[in-house]
C-alpha cells in the first residue's frame, strides 16, 4: 500500500513538472468546448429561400410574406423563372425555392384549392427534410388561416370540418435546442481524450526514456506502477470534468435536473474504462507518437459509435450489437438523460452495470497484458 | 535531377511499406469510414418508439394508433390506459413520443363541436428528432382520422415538393463526397508531415541534406508518393461509393480529378507547413489533429450546417480547405455542375495552397 502512495505520488509531482501535459488539460479543452458548443448543430436555421411568384396578387403576396416573417428562413431576391431559381440553387445560393403559379389566386377563390411547387435542395437529407417540414407549416398555416376567414365570410366555423386537433408539447428541451443535447456529450467526449491521452502518455515516457526498466527492478510491482499511473489522473479527470461540466452548463444555460451525485458516480465507474484504454495503448505502443495515434484511432470509433451526432437507433441492428461494448456510448447517454430529463438511478441502473462491466475487463486485460510485457 | 529524384521516391515508398501507422492511415481507415458511413452511421430516422395512452379503448383510437405505426417514422410500443406521469414514461421505456387519446375520443369525433383534442408528448432532448417528430405527428394523426370519417380535407394550397440531386434522400450520399474531404486531407496534410518530422527526428534530414541532393528534391521526393497514393484512394472512395452506395458522378470526371489534385496539393502544402514547425513527430501528430482534422470535420459543413453556425464561426470556415474541396465535389458529383459556376471555390483553393507552399518553403530555407 506505502508502495502504491508512493507511485503516485511521484505521478503527481511528474504532472506537477509537466506543464505542456497541463496546458493541454485546460485551454484546448476550453476551446474545443467553446467552438464545438456552438459548432455542433444540427438545428436548421437561416436557409436560404428565394420564391416566383407568377401569380402576383393580393393573395400570393400575402403568403410571401409570412414566409418572409420567420425566421428559419434568409429571404433572397425573388427569382423571374423556374429555370433562374434551378440556376441559383446549382451555385449553392438557394436551398429551397417557392413557385407560385399565374392562377394562384383564382384557384383559391373557386373553391378548389391551389398548389405550389417547392424546389428543394436534397443534398443533406437531414437538414432538407426539416427545412421543407418548416416550409410546408407555414404555408398550411396560411392555408388554414385563409380558409377560416372564407368559411367566415359565408358565416360558416371551419373546425368543424376537421374535427380533430394535435397539440404537440416538447417535453425536457421544450425550445429544441440543439445545444442542450450536444454540448453536456462534448464534455464527455473532452474528458475521454484527457483521460486516455495522459494516462496512456505516461507510461510511454517513462518506457521512451528507459526508467521503467529501472522501476521494473525495484521492488515496485506492476500493479503498484498502473495504479501509480492511473490514480492521479483519476483524480485530475474527476475534477476537471465537474468544473468543466459546471462550466458549459452556466455558459449555454443548459438545465441539470437529476442528480449530481449519480454523475459523479457514473463519472467514477466510466474514468476506469477510459483510463484502462490508455493503459491498454501504452503497454502495446513502444513511442508516445504511436500511443497518440492509437488512442486518436480507438477514439473516432468509440465516438462515431457512440451516437453523439447519429442517434444509435438508426443504425443498423449489427452495428447497435456493436455498440454495446463501447463505454462512451454508456456514459454520454446518461449525462445527457440526467442533464435535460434528470433520470433516477434505478433506471440508469443497467447502464451503470454495463459501464461497469466492460471497465473491469478493460483494465483488467491492460494490467494482465503488462504484468506479461514487463516480466 | 530525375534519376535523384527517383531514388528518393523509392526510399519514400520502402518507409511506406515497413510503417504500420502509416499502412493503417492509408488502407484501414478509408475502408473503415466508407463502410461506417455507407451503412451504419445515417441520419435517417425510422421506427422511433412510441407510446400510446387510451384510456377507454375505442376502435376509433385503435385505428388512428394502427395508422402511426404503420407510418415508416413512428413504431407504437406499447398502449397503456392512463399515463399519469408522462415523462416518466418516456424515461423508463426509452419512448420518444406519447400520443394521449382523450376519454371520449370516439365520441368528441363525431360531436361536431369543436372535436376531439389529441395530445402528444414529444422527447424534445435529441433537437433534430424532437423536430421531426414535431413536423411529421400532427399530419399523420389528421390524415388518418379524415381518413377515418370519410372526410375530404379542405385545403386551400398543397405542396408539391421537387426534390433536386438526391430524390431518395439518402444521407451515404452527402457523406460520401464528404468523407472524400477528409480521408485525403488526412492521407496527405498527416503523413506528409510525420515523415518530414520522422527524418528530423532520427537525425537523417541532416544526412540527407550533406549528399549531392537539393534540398527541393528531396521534399519533392518525399511528397510524390504520398500525391500518388491518394490519388488513387480518391479514385477507390469514388469506385467504392459507386457500386456499394450507389453515388453516381452527375458531373465531369476530368474536373473532378483536377479538382481533387487541387485540394491534395493544398493539403500537402498544410503537412509541408506543420513539418517545418513541429521538431517531432508527436509535436506533428499534437498539430494536426486539432488544427487540420477537427476544422475539416466539424467546421467545413461536412455534417452539421455552416449556415446554422454563428456569424464568427462562419468567419472560420472561410479558411478552411475543406469548406471549398466540399462545395466543388458536391457540386460535381452530386448536382453536377460545372467550372463555370464552381470556378470560386476552385480558384479559392488553389490560392489558399499556392500561399501555404511559398510559406512552407520559406520557413523550410530559413530552418535548414
Amino acid at each position: 500500500m506505502k508502495m502504491m502512495m508512493l507511485m503516485i505520488w511521484k505521478e503527481f509531482l511528474h504532472l506537477k513538472k509537466d506543464k505542456l501535459s497541463i496546458k493541454l488539460m485546460i485551454f484546448p479543452v476550453i476551446l474545443q468546448a467553446l467552438i464545438m458548443g456552438y459548432a455542433l448543430t444540427t438545428e436548421v436555421k437561416h436557409t436560404p429561400v428565394a420564391v416566383l411568384d407568377n401569380s402576383k396578387s393580393v393573395s400570393s403576396r400575402s403568403l410571401i410574406e409570412s414566409i418572409r416573417n420567420n425566421y428559419l428562413f434568409d429571404f433572397r431576391p425573388q427569382a423571374t423563372s423556374p429555370s433562374e431559381i434551378r440556376k441559383r440553387i446549382d451555385a449553392g445560393e438557394l436551398r429551397l425555392g417557392l413557385i407560385i403559379k399565374d392562377d394562384f389566386e383564382k384557384s383559391l377563390k373557386s373553391g378548389s384549392g391551389t398548389d405550389v411547387e417547392l424546389v428543394i435542395d436534397g443534398q443533406d437529407a437531414n437538414s432538407s427534410n426539416v427545412a421543407s417540414g418548416y416550409m410546408n407549416a407555414i404555408i398550411s398555416q396560411w392555408g388554414m388561416a385563409y380558409l377560416k376567414k372564407q368559411a367566415q365570410n359565408q358565416g360558416k366555423d371551419i373546425d368543424i370540418i376537421i374535427p380533430v386537433k394535435v397539440n404537440t408539447v416538447i417535453l425536457f428541451n421544450p425550445m429544441l435546442k440543439s445545444s442542450w443535447y450536444m454540448v453536456p456529450a462534448l464534455v464527455v467526449l473532452l474528458i475521454t481524450m484527457v483521460t486516455s491521452l495522459l494516462s496512456g502518455l505516461s507510461i510511454v515516457k517513462e518506457k521512451e526514456k528507459g526508467t521503467l526498466e529501472q522501476l521494473m527492478v525495484t521492488p515496485v510491482k506492476p500493479i503498484h506502477l498502473i495504479f501509480g499511473k492511473t490514480v492521479p489522473y483519476f483524480i485530475v479527470g474527476f475534477i476537471e470534468l465537474a468544473i468543466f461540466f459546471a462550466f458549459v452548463l452556466v455558459w449555454f444555460g443548459i438545465p441539470f435536473r437529476g442528480s449530481f451525485a449519480v454523475l459523479m458516480l457514473f463519472a467514477a465507474v466510466y474514468m476506469i474504462s477510459s483510463l484502462g484504454v490508455g493503459i491498454l495503448t501504452s503497454t502495446i505502443a513502444r513511442t508516445p507518437q504511436q500511443v497518440l495515434f492509437l488512442i486518436w484511432f480507438i477514439l473516432i470509433f468509440f465516438i462515431l459509435l457512440s451516437g453523439f451526432f447519429i442517434p444509435v437507433e438508426n443504425m443498423p441492428q449489427w452495428v447497435r450489437s456493436v455498440t454495446a461494448i463501447n463505454p462512451v456510448k454508456y456514459f454520454m447517454f446518461a449525462v445527457r438523460e440526467l442533464c435535460l430529463k434528470g433520470t433516477a438511478l434505478s433506471v440508469l441502473f443497467p447502464q451503470l452495470v454495463k459501464l461497469g462491466i466492460i471497465g473491469i475487463v478493460v483494465f483488467f486485460a491492460s494490467v494482465r497484458l503488462f504484468n506479461r510485457r514487463a516480466g | 535531377m530525375f534519376k535523384r529524384l527517383y531514388a528518393i521516391v523509392v526510399k519514400e515508398i520502402y518507409h511506406i511499406s515497413r510503417d504500420w501507422q502509416t499502412m493503417m492511415i492509408i488502407i484501414l481507415m478509408p475502408v473503415m469510414m466508407m463502410f461506417l458511413y455507407g451503412y451504419a452511421l445515417t441520419m435517417d430516422l425510422k421506427d422511433v418508439p412510441v407510446i400510446v395512452e387510451d384510456p377507454e379503448l375505442s376502435k376509433e383510437a385503435a385505428l388512428v394508433t394502427k395508422d402511426i405505426d404503420a407510418s415508416t417514422l413512428f413504431s407504437v410500443i406499447g398502449t397503456v390506459s392512463s399515463a399519469q406521469e408522462p415523462a416518466e414514461l418516456l424515461k423508463k421505456y426509452h419512448a420518444k413520443m406519447i400520443v394521449r387519446f382523450p376519454v371520449s375520443f370516439a365520441k368528441d369525433l363525431r360531436s361536431g363541436a369543436g372535436g376531439a383534442n389529441i395530445q402528444v408528448l414529444i422527447d424534445g432532448s435529441d433537437a433534430n428528432t424532437g423536430t421531426i417528430l414535431r413536423n411529421t405527428i400532427g399530419n399523420v394523426i389528421t390524415k388518418s382520422v379524415l381518413d377515418m370519417l370519410n372526410i375530404i380535407q379542405p385545403k386551400a394550397v398543397t405542396v408539391h415538393p421537387v426534390v433536386l440531386y438526391n430524390a431518395q434522400q439518402k444521407s451515404a450520399l452527402y457523406f460520401v463526397p464528404g468523407l472524400m474531404a477528409i480521408i485525403l486531407l488526412m492521407i496527405s496534410a498527416m503523413l506528409t508531415s510525420l515523415t518530414i518530422t520522422r527524418e528530423k527526428e532520427l537525425g537523417t534530414m541532416e544526412q540527407l541534406l550533406v549528399t549531392p541532393l537539393h534540398p527541393a528534391e528531396i521534399i519533392i521526393g518525399k511528397i510524390l508518393p504520398y500525391m500518388f497514393i491518394a490519388a488513387i484512394v480518391g479514385v477507390l472512395i469514388m469506385i467504392v461509393g459507386r457500386y456499394f452506395f450507389d453515388v453516381r458522378i452527375a458531373g465531369s470526371i476530368p474536373l473532378l480529378a483536377v479538382t481533387g489534385s487541387i485540394y491534395i496539393f493544398t493539403s500537402l502544402a498544410i503537412g509541408l507547413l506543420i513539418s517545418t514547425v513541429a521538431a517531432k513527430q508527436q509535436d506533428a501528430m499534437m498539430i494536426v489533429l486539432p488544427v487540420t482534422m477537427l476544422p475539416t470535420i466539424i467546421l467545413s459543413g461536412f455534417i452539421f450546417p455552416v449556415s446554422s453556425m454563428p456569424a464568427i464561426l462562419q468567419a472560420i470556415t472561410c479558411i478552411v480547405p475543406a469548406t471549398y474541396f466540399l462545395e466543388i465535389i458536391r457540386g460535381i458529383v452530386l448536382k453536377g455542375v460545372g467550372l463555370s459556376i464552381l470556378l470560386k471555390p476552385v480558384l479559392i483553393l488553389l490560392g489558399i495552397g499556392l500561399l501555404l507552399v511559398i510559406v512552407a518553403v520559406k520557413r523550410f530555407r530559413v530552418k535548414l
